[in-house]
């Protein structure tokens, strides 16, 4: 049976509280006719290693590398390790139900749509 | 809309820390001879390298590159690794928020510790990381002598 103090304490955990050490991924931000794009830079990162959430408009991004596997003896080390942490307050003006997220060759990318009601319309004139 | 990076209800100490941390950075960044202050330097490819009693390992960070144009070359007990970071988004009536990745074109080379045979270097590439295996030649790999007592 396991030790009962071996287990961890994160009862009410807040996806919003940084981590106590942490590292800021290089995010680009860019907005086109659909939505926003926000691109980050996390090399290493596996999905389950990854978790993306919003809360109240504040898109997090948080996670942490797997275990290091490491062969031989080190003679450079210039790997950016542990725990990664990321908040955005987002505009109000995208949809946070419809968010895309896709991780691929190290790098994460999230799609938010526009609203609809903030999508560009064009009001046909009526001539009587 | 400008975005704002949020940054939380931290802690005064907290805040104080991190102000600590982007002095120092920033000033460790100023007296650096090899890169240029305020991240102007151009991007190359973060790098960690260890050792083996039979082969150099080589891992570098290429967020964002398709290994399969990258350029891997030894010579001598030299490695070279060429590429490029291509921005994806380069399309017009994109407007810009923030840019804090860093792209363009790379060289970067490294001095091997050891002999290595550049017939049976190998690469792979997964999760944004390439990991380069380069076996060392039959005379540099490490020898246990056995001590003949009589």
């Amino acid at each position: 049976m396991a030790d009962p103090i071996d287990v961890p304490v994160e009862t009410n955990h807040n996806p919003l509280q940084p981590p106590e050490s942490y590292f800021v991924p290089a995010t680009d931000v860019y907005e086109t006719a659909d939505g926003l794009t926000l691109v980050a830079e996390m090399p290493g990162i596996k999905p389950d290693g990854l978790a993306v959430t919003v809360e109240e408009n504040i898109l997090v991004i948080r996670g942490a590398p797997g275990p290091e596997v490491s062969d031989g003896e080190v003679l450079l080390k210039e790997f950016t390790a542990g725990e990664f942490y990321r908040a955005f307050q987002l505009p109000a003006d995208y949809d946070t139900e419809r968010i895309d997220a896709g991780l691929r060759q190290g790098v994460l990318t999230l799609t938010l749509p526009k609203s609809e009601r903030l999508k560009p319309r064009r009001i046909e004139v009526k001539v009587e | 809309m400008a975005m704002i990076p949020w940054r939380g209800r931290t802690l005064p100490v907290a805040t104080l820390m991190s102000l600590r941390e982007e002095m120092n950075d920033l000033l460790s960044r100023f007296w650096s001879h090899t890169s240029e202050p305020f991240g102007l330097a151009e991007w190359s490819p973060a790098l960690d390298v260890s050792e083996t009693d039979d082969a150099v390992l080589v891992h570098a960070e290429i967020p964002g590159i398709d290994p399969k144009e990258l350029d891997i070359a030894v010579v001598g007990n030299t490695l070279t690794l060429r590429g490029e970071k291509k921005s994806e988004a380069e399309q017009q009536g994109t407007n810009y928020h923030r840019v804090e990745r860093r792209y363009g074109a790379f060289t970067r080379s490294l001095r091997l510790p050891a002999a290595v045979d550049a017939e049976h270097v190998t690469a792979k590439a997964a999760a944004g990381v390439l990991e380069i295996r380069l076996p060392k030649r039959e005379e540099a790999k490490a020898k246990r002598i056995e001590i003949k007592t009589d």
